[in-house]
């Protein structure tokens, strides 16, 4: 009965010289590896080699702009107090400018800090990108993996550019900061009349959802098959062992339907890239295209009706009751 | 190094640990509740019956004084330089004025006010403005009844026996913004404070309470599904709204569905018949702020005053004290007519 | 229905947990068993009563259809089925078929000789449903705090539940649970992405094997964890995703009452900076 449950490595056998990875076309990696004992109980102990490269380099130069601007600026906002820095760090904000800026360029203290943040934070974001999409190619791999991140990208451009391009004010767009982001996020449901009842933010949250629960079914899977080798999961597909068969059975006999090795991998790719993906078009419609989701709803259909447990109440100011 | 590092980090996480569940004030069942809408829309409001119990305490009842009879000389005809409570008769012009001092100034007595060697003299900044503060008793009582009903005000219901309300606000009560040089201003946003509840919205929200407008309108939701234009409510006003709202529920010592069904904060058919309450409440909090309380920094002396110069001011907070109706709903001003209350049938 | 290639001879007896071979074989591609006929019970008494709810109610636009829980005065007692009572047989269904199911999935991982990984992460899922249904409802004293079975009414049920603490977002344990679940999406993305870009190459490129895995990843952000412990991670993502779910709301009502941003004062207040 005692089953082979596969929850770490009980055992890590260290080489005595890391892996140094294949050859792609580039080839002048970082030189220096280590190995982490914590890391190996779950995965693979060595750390590195890194290829940073030129558009790595320039990506972190940017990045660290970005991110010095910020964080100068909250240190600016509790007056360079480096105690009261580190306890209001969470609420600490940069503020996009206000909207009578429009899509003009703001002075640094109203809201110019914050577009050359957002504008050294979306540089390093794109060379990133590119410098993913370089790699793929490099080591002659398909380029998946960079058109997922693309997906996160175009997310982050709607809410910071596109949608405030298009509404004509960057004062629409989020602010930078821990707390304020969440503040912005539930205001910006409550201006636009309720974001559950925005049709691609509930699509949204059904891919974050089914991400999980894809994920949880496919690591699940392949763990529960690791003593048949599951985890060589692109030699299980050119060359199908017992591992894959046994996890195809599995889901087929429990509801009627599997995926296969590479396909759940296409299954899983598809969630998580649509999180964004509908998350962006659900940004991009409000304001521009919907004002109100929930009146929106109304008139599409969507909107129970509840028993008014006390008799309905009008508004005071169109009335002119009391004063 | 490493393991004094360790030791120190673990350290560190226990002691923030301990602090988290010890000084962050979680409750436990039993948990109070009541509900306001249909089954299942959880539009309930939730309390610990040791909240309550503190409310409770914290709304204790003066010693009752009654009032004297209406007979007898006026005061007017008794008193020299009464101008407020002329029509009263001088028994019933003494108990106001004991009554007044029991919840104003019980400690400090008939002088906080007067001059004991001339009763009359206005010479005191306190005695002018009591006289001002009366008049606002009596605009409450009579004007905005939408809002205080028959049950009404006195002073205990905002002084609770100290000479300066507990609760009052002025401007510039946050923490300080960074003024000057060119780090981002943040109009007011990015601290926590009192009145955002400790979120990052603005700290400060009370401005549409001391406005010249002449209704407080803080609406930001569209009533039309599509846009009309562009330059409609930013979501930024609706962060401001939202700050004043989390004030409002604070004062008031309820969630935000008291009044609304969140998912249509706007709709007035969707929200419960406090929320009309509460709008009449705004609109009073403003014409209190503008007609009676700012004008009086021309009277306070200046350590009265706030850091900007302007003298402190009424919210929901300064009668309601975490009640969502002042002193759990006791009328104290049944029992007085004279500062405008409505007699119990 | 016709069989995988291969699947013959993985169709044999035994392996069962309860029922013996009474109910040791397969409808179509489905596999039986004991718990597979309670499932089945389960699923069709509560289908039954949602569509029985459905016709009672005011609506068949199945977008509005609202079976709600029992007004909070019936603590926790049965209610008429009208009022409360559909929803109370409902959970007790839903709750059934979900732990069948777990129970099921188990006895085929017993069958493939599998481990238990699947009903495992699946626990954590019916843990975080029964926590909305079951354990919170019991903790505040009335089942009328669950949530209402309905497309929409369930999302006004979470939008009233989340402004009952002024702000939501600032529950810390709901923080957790929303980076788990981003975090997972990202983790996701980059495993299929991975393994379809090495299963995928450019044309006239081989198909890759782990060493190029390996390698992209370390190239990119310096760190490849591995064939095995990708999967690791993203089981751990996921029912830690649907745990901190679980943490959040339980937290919210019977442990705090106020609005959560002002949970945060116990560090604002900090001996050290006060």
């Amino acid at each position: 009965m005692s089953a082979y449950e596969n929850i770490f490595s009980p055992v890590e056998v260290w080489p005595e010289k890391p892996e140094e990875g294949v050859l792609g076309d580039i080839v002048e990696r970082e030189k220096g590896t280590i190995f982490v004992y914590l890391l190996g109980l779950i995965g693979n102990a060595q750390i590195g080699p890194i290829y940073l490269g030129t558009l790595g380099v320039v990506s972190l130069v940017f990045g660290f702009m970005a991110f010095e601007i910020i964080g100068l600026n909250m240190l600016a906002s509790v007056h360079w107090n480096p105690i009261q820095f580190v306890r209001q760090l969470p609420w600490l904000a940069l503020e996009p400018p206000k909207p009578e800026y429009g899509i003009g360029i703001a002075p640094l203290a109203e809201g110019g800090w914050w577009q050359l943040a957002g504008l050294f934070l979306t540089l390093s974001v794109l060379t990133w990108w590119a410098r993913i999409y370089r790699r793929a190619r490099a080591l002659g791999l398909g380029t998946h993996v960079a058109w997922a991140f693309a997906s996160a990208i175009f997310l982050f451009l709607s809410i910071g550019f596109i949608q405030p391009l298009l509404m004509g004010h960057f004062s629409e767009s989020v602010p930078f900061g821990i707390f304020p982001h969440l503040d912005w996020t539930a205001a910006f449901s409550i201006r636009y009349g309720n974001l559950y009842y925005n049709p691609f933010h509930m699509l949204s949250i059904a891919f974050l959802y089914g991400s999980a629960v894809l994920f949880a079914m496919h690591g699940a899977t392949i763990l529960a098959v690791g003593r048949y080798g599951g985890e060589r999961e692109v030699e299980q597909m050119i060359d199908r062992g017992t591992a894959a068969e046994r996890a195809q059975l599995f889901w087929r006999w429990t509801m009627g339907f599997n995926a296969t090795m590479e396909s759940i991998h296409r299954w899983g790719w598809w969630f998580a890239v649509l999180v964004t993906f509908t998350g962006a078009i659900g940004i991009l419609l409000s304001g521009t295209v919907v004002d109100n989701w929930y009146i929106w709803g109304i008139q599409h259909g969507l909107v129970p009706t509840y028993p008014h447990a006390v008799p309905p109440v009008v508004d005071p100011l169109v009335t002119g009751a009391g004063q | 190094m490493k393991i004094v590092a360790a030791l120190f980090g673990v350290v560190i996480a226990t002691l923030l640990t301990v602090a988290m569940l010890f000084t962050a004030g979680w409750v436990h069942p039993p948990i109070l509740s009541t509900q306001a809408g249909f089954r299942g829309l959880a539009l309930n409001q939730l309390t610990t019956p040791a909240a309550k119990a503190k409310l409770e305490l914290a709304n204790a009842l003066p010693a009752a004084i009654e009032e004297g009879p209406p007979d007898g000389p006026k005061a007017s005809e008794v008193y020299q330089n009464v101008q407020v409570l002329k029509d009263l008769s001088a028994v019933q012009f003494n108990t106001l004025m004991a009554a007044i001092t029991t919840w104003v100034a019980p400690d400090q007595g008939c002088n906080y006010c007067h001059n004991p060697d001339n009763l009359a003299d206005d010479g005191k900044y306190t005695k002018k403005v009591a006289r001002r503060m009366i008049q606002m008793v009596q605009h409450v009582n009579t004007d905005y009844k939408a809002h205080v009903a028959n049950t009404g005000v006195v002073c205990w219901t905002c002084h609770r026996g100290n000479p300066i309300p507990k609760y009052t606000w002025t401007n510039g009560e946050g923490y300080p913004q960074a003024t000057g040089g060119f780090a981002t201003t943040n109009r007011g946003m990015g601290h926590p404070s009192w009145a955002n509840g400790s979120t990052a919205l603005l700290q400060d929200p009370y401005g549409p309470l001391d406005s010249q407008a002449s209704v407080v309108n803080v609406r930001v939701q569209p009533t039309r599904a599509l846009p009309l234009n562009s330059n409609g409510p930013s979501y930024q006003d609706a962060e401001n709204t939202y700050s004043l709202m989390i004030a409002m529920s604070k004062g008031l010592g309820v969630n935000c569905t008291f009044c609304h069904n969140s998912r249509a904060f706007w709709s007035w058919e969707e929200s419960l018949p406090q929320r009309v309450t509460a709008w009449h409440g705004m609109q009073m909090a403003r014409d209190l702020n503008v007609s009676y309380l700012d004008p009086l920094k021309d009277l306070l002396p200046a350590e009265r005053l706030g850091k900007l110069g302007d003298a402190p001011k009424a919210n929901c907070m300064t009668c309601h004290q975490g009640a969502n109706k002042p002193l759990l709903g006791v009328s104290l001003a049944k029992d007085w007519p004279a500062l405008g209350g409505t007699a119990a049938k | 229905m016709a069989m995988l290639n291969f699947e013959r001879r993985y169709r044999v007896r035994g392996g069962t947990l309860v029922g013996g071979d009474l109910f040791d074989f397969w409808v179509g591609p489905f596999y039986v068993g004991f718990f597979g006929v309670t499932t089945f019970i389960f699923t069709a008494v509560g289908v039954a009563m949602i569509v029985y709810g459905a016709a009672i109610g005011p609506t068949w636009d199945p977008w509005a259809i609202n079976i709600a829980p029992p007004d909070l005065k019936y603590g926790l007692g049965f209610a008429p089925l009208k009022q409360g009572g559909l929803w109370q047989i409902i959970t007790i269904c839903a709750s059934g078929a979900f732990i069948s199911w777990a129970l099921r999935q188990a006895e085929i991982a017993r069958k493939l000789g599998m481990g238990y990984h699947v009903p495992i992460a699946f626990g954590f899922a019916i843990f975080a449903y029964l926590t909305l249904v079951l354990f919170r409802p019991l903790l505040l004293g009335a089942w009328g705090y669950g949530f209402p079975y309905g497309i929409m009414s369930h999302l006004d049920w979470v939008s009233n539940t989340g402004y009952q603490y002024l702000h939501f977002h600032y529950n810390p344990a709901h923080m957790i649970a929303i980076s788990f679940f981003f975090t997972n999406a990202l983790a996701l993305a980059m495993h299929g992405g991975l393994i379809l870009s090495a299963a995928n190459p450019p044309k006239g490129k081989p198909v890759r094997e782990t060493e190029y895995e390996d390698t992209f990843f370390r190239d990119a952000i310096g760190y490849s964890i591995g064939t095995l412990g990708i999967h690791r991670l993203g089981m751990f993502l996921a029912v830690s995703a649907a745990f901190w779910s679980a943490m959040c709301i339980i937290l919210s009502g019977p442990f705090w009452t106020q609005g959560w941003p002002e949970w945060w004062n116990w560090w604002l207040n900090l001996p050290i900076w006060r």
